[in-house]
């Protein structure tokens, strides 16, 4: 039950967004697919006084192509990311992971923006984009700045978003022709958060693994393109040292199961590749 | 031929699948108000002083209320289960905490308002000064003596306590081959039905009459609740139930939130709405299941079980007005279950801590008894090295020593466990199993088969208690125009007994199905009865519909005679039509029958007959016994359900997860009125039982603050994970009820707890895992697997 | 504050002033009386509040009302007008006992009519992932699934080129 008074703004252009929120005096909330904040609202756990909706912003859902890199619009529902042709061509683990995000509905609704924007630690596109080394495109009023993937989330549930700046896109370099990626994730019961979730990319003589799930942000390894599975794995297990513990799970057994997950999404990437990887 | 044992939809289907049902929190009144209520955030606390200066100020707020006003006008809330009637320790319960909160959630004041905005925004602006008290969160530490009290009169933390013996356990120890020993643990969980809790209430005061909808399961029950915290005439209540959206035992009387909203409703003289939202109910809608078990066995090597020594420690959470305790009881009650074991001795302390009280939930701790025999079952297999399901052959009850009286006084009707679970068997390929699980070795593929039996009785009926009886009332009705009205005591959440009723009705009165009306949940139309519960609803309701019907058709017999001028003994009642036995050419039709009966009552064919086609029948069912004998046991379920499962999971050997490739159940409900809508409940008492078996846990920390509050946290099941159920049916009727019809809604809980737990024991073959508490969640069968592998020389590098 | 909105609702266009704080299922069932949407949790998980929004399934109490302003919004209400004119996916549901006490079961049709058309000839192991976020707690799904897949077949039949789409 939404209590605490509300003040709601839906502006129709980015630039528009961006002055709403450079002016609204005590900060204004961003309100993307809404699957996590209106929920947490519902709650009562957050009580923004002044929402600004981006749903009308036509010019942030789109799905665009360079030589070398795709770009996302922040509000790209989940549902188009799954079975778009360049994504399938190009990036085909960001569609894994649109594909498994919480439920059709959910999907429907939610955008990688949000869901990026979020931070959850558990997010699904987390470990993806920065397997892929992706880049963060954040507006405010008056800047634009990109920030790696890697940097964009800074502890649990906080980005480095400053006050007034609003994520617009994310960009993410082509797989290669010989390369291979692939995204899996472990949970307790469909569309639940993950456990551990995890994303590989291989590419000439190296692969990045990404596990997120079981640390703040993801923890990533880059190990040689013919380490072997085992060593990835343990890779990966080094980089989570601050793994944390919860309901579904210890800190040791996600510790364990990002070493586990590492491996199973490196070989993955690595059939992807041999298979004709991403790039068709 | 007749109606009953075909598989007939639902009779609420064509309306609900339309999306014009009608629950709770669809109705709405012209003037009504809205209620929030202010739930204690700390688990023990003393209530120093409230402020609602603020709330009431707030604009559109109509009335703040606290523990003094409660005080003041209402009285305690009468207990469900009577807790003197089974020597127990019971508590005065208020509609909001006086001076004392006892767990997170219970209720300490409530705000009403002209809109639920208002109501909310009011609510937190109310000021509590809380004195946290020491906390009680964990119940073998409640047992200590210098543990904190939950309730300071009581002296203690126990509840009520239980110790029984029968035969000579200390020699059946002595002269055994071996003693194995174990504990097992069910965790605590809740039923989540998907409609949480909620009612209004609307006070006429000129007529002295408030109407009370709710989400419900016993309208009649609650109404005298109501009175009774009321102060007022039963007659001066209409309970009645609207559409309930699942239940599940856990919507039975009485909560804080029912009088007081009723008390709300008389006091301002304006319509008054509850709806709970879910973290409300995952902390105060009643829990089920936290219990803990120690258990020592002597067995004979040929995997004969002599003697048992079980000790069962519930959890109980705070003492209410709530009938959930009585879980831990029932719990006691069903053991041994399905074995005949001539030494026992089995001992029941039901501790209470500071959590949210218990709720009837389906199972009502009979799926916690049926657990530990299965661990045990297994474990006497695991030291013999017998196969598990020869150890459970050679201690049946036998098919021909019913009725059997249980150790605890149970008297079990009828059964036969050993032809089930030969089919169950046969069903699950067990006999094949062992190839299928050496090929799938060969791919790196860890499958396993376990077995479940469960023993879930049903017809509960304890004595002194106003809920948990064992009878229930309907009233037939046949029109002028023979049109025919069914008004029974039961209800039904969803279950499809108004489906049943139809159809004993239909076969009682040889007309058709489509001609019967069923009328459910209204204190002020239904004859009384005790409402929704223990699988009661056919085996009694079912019953007493029967009677009913078959007085009626007696009468239409004997005018139908006369009009046909023919015995009324060899008259045949089918499809809307009366018939002279082998005179297919002489008949009248039903409709003429009861339109003679009304218009002509001075008439010929009615002479020295009552007028009118209305019959109202109370059935009491048989096997209970309420007079104790010396050791203080009774009978308090005449029927025993039962049934036997097999399961085959595939488990990750990395992670521990567990995917079920195949469940079959062999279930014994006796008679089977309705073979789609029975299937149907097994489907949900199955998943149910599979959920706590793999996912459903409700978690609270050291200071019992519950840390799963919403359906993210606790873990339900979805139709990904719940597997195609197999089902089969053997009929061993109840001598105890006119059709054999023994219960079939809370059957399938209770068999998924041990067949889950030992399918994932068999997948690893070459480990020594047990795995004896539940839910089996991917990182505690991890690190069973982990600890079994402790001394292997290096983590096995193991292929997908 | 308040907030006037002009909606689509059941194929009828109403404007009307809202609070801002109402999510989409108190708009349909408090603000426009359609109580056949029903709230189970509010978190998004159980499905019991599922709607179309421009025709794609959605939660709708994860959804602001003041956020649909515009669009079109289709609940349960707008599949029959009376008993003797179900969906055939709702006939379908009633024929094969695909609910027990009918709470989830709007949002279970609605999942349905989503998925049939995505994916008129769906698998079982289709079916079970399309319907995930719908949670229910009295069947066990199985009959939810026969459901489903009697409905698919009936549609398949009945109008091998289009989907028996609602309004």
């Amino acid at each position: 039950m939404i209590s605490s008074e509300l003040a709601f703004y839906a502006p129709a252009t980015l630039a528009e967004a961006l002055e709403q929120l450079a002016a609204a005096e005590y900060g204004a909330t961003i309100l993307a697919g809404g699957m996590s904040l209106v929920p947490t609202m519902n709650l009562g756990l957050a009580r923004p006084e002044t929402v600004i909706s981006l749903n009308r912003i036509d010019e942030l859902a789109y799905i665009e192509e360079d030589a070398d890199t795709i770009r996302i619009g922040a509000m790209t529902r989940h549902r188009d990311l799954i079975g778009h042709p360049i994504v399938q061509a190009h990036c085909p683990s960001v569609a894994a992971a649109a594909s498994v995000i919480g439920d059709v509905q959910i999907r429907n609704r939610g955008t990688i923006g949000g869901s990026v924007a979020h931070a959850d630690p558990a997010g699904d596109y987390l470990p993806v984009l920065a397997a892929a080394g992706a880049t963060a495109v954040v507006r405010s009023a008056t800047s634009e700045r990109r920030i790696g993937a890697r940097e964009f989330v800074v502890d649990i549930m906080r980005t480095a978003l400053e006050p007034g700046e609003l994520l617009t896109e994310l960009e993410l370099p082509k797989l290669p022709a010989d390369g291979g990626s692939a995204f899996v994730r472990l949970a307790r019961v469909e569309g639940a958060f993950a456990i551990v979730n995890a994303a590989a990319v291989t590419s000439g003589g190296s692969a990045t693994i990404a596990v997120g799930g079981a640390t703040a942000s993801p923890a990533v390894a880059e190990v040689a393109g013919d380490a072997s599975l085992e060593e990835a794995g343990d890779a990966v297990y080094e980089a989570t040292e601050d793994a944390f513990g919860d309901l579904s799970g210890s800190a040791e057994y996600r510790r364990e199961m990002a070493r586990v997950y590492a491996r199973r999404a490196l070989a993955e990437a690595r059939d992807a590749a041999a298979n004709g990887g991403g790039a068709q | 031929m007749g109606y009953v044992g075909k598989g007939v939809p639902s009779l609420t289907n064509t309306r609900l699948v339309a999306g014009r049902g009608q629950f709770v929190d669809d109705i709405a009144l012209p003037d009504m108000t809205h209620v929030a209520v202010l739930r204690s955030p700390y688990a023990h606390a003393r209530i120093r002083s409230i402020d609602t200066s603020a709330a009431e100020s707030l604009p559109g707020v109509i009335h703040v209320i606290t523990g003094d006003e409660v005080k003041a006008n209402m009285n305690a809330i009468p207990e469900t289960y009577d807790t003197g009637a089974v020597g127990a320790k019971g508590v005065k319960w208020y509609a909001l905490c006086l001076d004392r909160a006892r767990y997170v959630g219970e209720a300490v004041a409530a705000v009403v308002a002209e809109d639920k905005f208002a109501a909310y925004e009011a609510r937190d602006l109310i000021e509590v000064d809380y004195e946290e008290l020491p906390v009680v969160a964990d119940p073998e530490a409640a047992m200590s003596d210098d543990a904190p009290l939950v309730e300071p009169d009581w002296g203690d933390n126990i509840m009520a306590t239980r110790d029984i013996t029968l035969g000579d356990p200390d020699a059946a120890f002595a002269e055994a081959d071996g003693v194995a020993t174990g504990s097992v643990r069910s965790s605590r969980i809740t039923g989540s039905a998907i409609e949480p809790r909620g009612c209004m209430a609307s006070y006429d005061p000129y007529d002295d009459q408030l109407t009370f909808w709710d989400s419900t399961q016993n309208p009649h029950p609650l109404r005298q609740y109501l009175a009774g915290t009321l102060g007022v005439p039963d007659t001066s209540i209409r309970v009645i139930q609207p559409h309930v959206g699942g239940a599940f035992g856990l919507k039975m009387p009485t909560f804080q939130e029912e009088p007081l909203v009723a008390y709300l409703a008389r006091k301002l003289g304006r319509p008054v709405k509850w709806i709970e939202e879910r973290t409300e109910n995952f902390q105060t809608g009643g829990h089920a299941r936290d219990t803990r078990f120690r258990y020592d066995v002597a067995y004979k090597d040929d995997g004969e079980v002599t003697g048992i020594r079980l000790e069962v420690l519930a959890d109980v959470g705070a003492p209410t007005a709530l009938c959930g305790w009585g879980m831990s009881f029932v719990t006691w009650y069903c053991l041994p279950c399905v074995y005949k074991i001539p030494n026992s001795e089995t001992h029941l302390r039901s501790v209470v801590t500071n959590k949210c009280p218990w709720n009837a939930y389906r199972g009502y701790g009979k799926d916690a008894a049926s657990f530990l025999m299965d661990r045990i079952m297994d474990h006497v297999a695991r030291e013999t090295g017998l196969p598990r399901a020869d150890v459970r052959f050679k201690n049946f009850i036998p098919a021909d020593e019913f009725p059997y009286p249980q150790v605890s006084g149970a008297m079990l009707d009828s059964g036969n466990y050993a032809a089930a679970l030969e089919k169950v068997l046969d069903m699950v390929g067990y006999d094949d199993f062992p190839r299928q699980q050496e090929e799938a070795l060969a791919e790196g593929r860890y499958l396993g088969l376990g077995i479940g039996q469960e023993l879930i009785p049903e017809g509960c009926s304890m004595p002194g208690s106003l809920i948990l009886n064992g009878s229930d009332g309907v009233e037939v009705r046949v029109s002028p125009t023979g049109d025919v009205t069914a008004l029974t005591g039961i209800t039904s959440p969803g279950s499809g007994n108004e489906t049943g009723i139809a159809q004993i009705v239909a076969d009682g009165l040889g007309c058709e199905l489509s001609r019967v009306r069923v009328i459910q949940g209204d204190t002020e139309s239904c004859p009384w009865g005790f409402g929704n519960y223990s699988a009661r609803s056919i085996i009694i309701g079912g019953s007493a519909a029967q009677l009913a019907a078959g007085d009626i058709r007696e009468k239409m017999a004997l005018v139908a005679g006369r009009m046909l001028e023919a015995d009324p003994a060899d008259l045949e009642f089918s499809e809307g039509n009366v018939t002279v036995k082998g005179t297919p050419g002489q008949a009248v039709s039903f409709d003429d029958v009861a339109s003679d009966v009304y218009r002509n009552p001075h008439g010929a064919n009615m002479e020295e007959t009552e007028p009118a086609l209305e019959a109202t029948r109370h059935f009491k069912i048989g096997n209970v016994y309420h007079q104790p004998e010396k050791q203080g046991r009774f009978s308090a379920y005449p029927s025993w359900p039962n049934g036997a499962a097999a399961c085959i999971v595939e488990v990750d050997p990395e992670t521990g997860q567990i995917e079920i490739l195949k469940y079959c159940m062999v279930h014994d409900a006796g008679t089977i009125v309705n073979p789609l809508l029975a299937d149907a409940n097994l489907h949900g008492g199955i998943a149910q039982g599979l959920g706590a078996a793999l996912y459903e846990q409700i978690v609270y920390d050291e200071a019992a603050q519950p840390l799963t509050a919403t359906f993210m946290d606790y873990t339900i099941p979805t139709a990904v994970e719940i597997p195609r159920m197999e089902l089969a049916h053997q009929e061993t009727p109840t001598p105890f009820t006119p059709l054999g019809t023994k219960g079939v809604g809370e059957s399938g809980v209770g068999a998924p707890l041990g067949a889950l737990c030992n399918a994932v024991e068999d997948a690893f073959p070459d480990l020594d895992i047990t795995l004896n508490e539940v839910p089996l969640t991917p990182s505690r069968v991890w690190s069973a697997i982990q600890e079994a592998k402790t001394g292997a020389p290096e983590r096995e590098a193991v292929s997908r | 504050m308040k907030l006037p909105i002009s909606i689509a609702i059941n194929g009828q266009t109403r404007s009307l002033e809202i609070d801002t704080r109402l999510t989409l299922v108190a708009l349909v069932r408090e603000e426009l009386g359609l109580t056949g949407t029903h709230v189970g949790c509010t978190t998004g998980n159980c499905g019991a509040c599922t709607v179309l929004l421009d025709g794609d399934t959605v939660k709708s109490c994860c959804v602001l009302a003041a956020d649909v302003d515009g669009q079109e919004i289709t609940t349960i209400e707008a599949f029959s007008t009376g008993a003797s004119t179900l969906h055939p996916i709702q006939q379908a549901f009633a024929d094969n006992q695909g609910l027990q006490c009918g709470f989830c079961t709007p949002g279970m049709v609605l999942s349905t009519h989503y998925l049939l058309g995505q994916n008129p000839s769906p698998t079982e192991a289709d079916i079970r992932h399309g319907i995930s976020g719908n949670l229910c707690r009295c069947t066990g799904y199985q009959m939810i699934v026969d459901s489903v897949l009697d409905a698919a077949q009936r549609a398949r039949e009945s109008a091998p080129s289009a989907s028996g789409a609602a309004e």
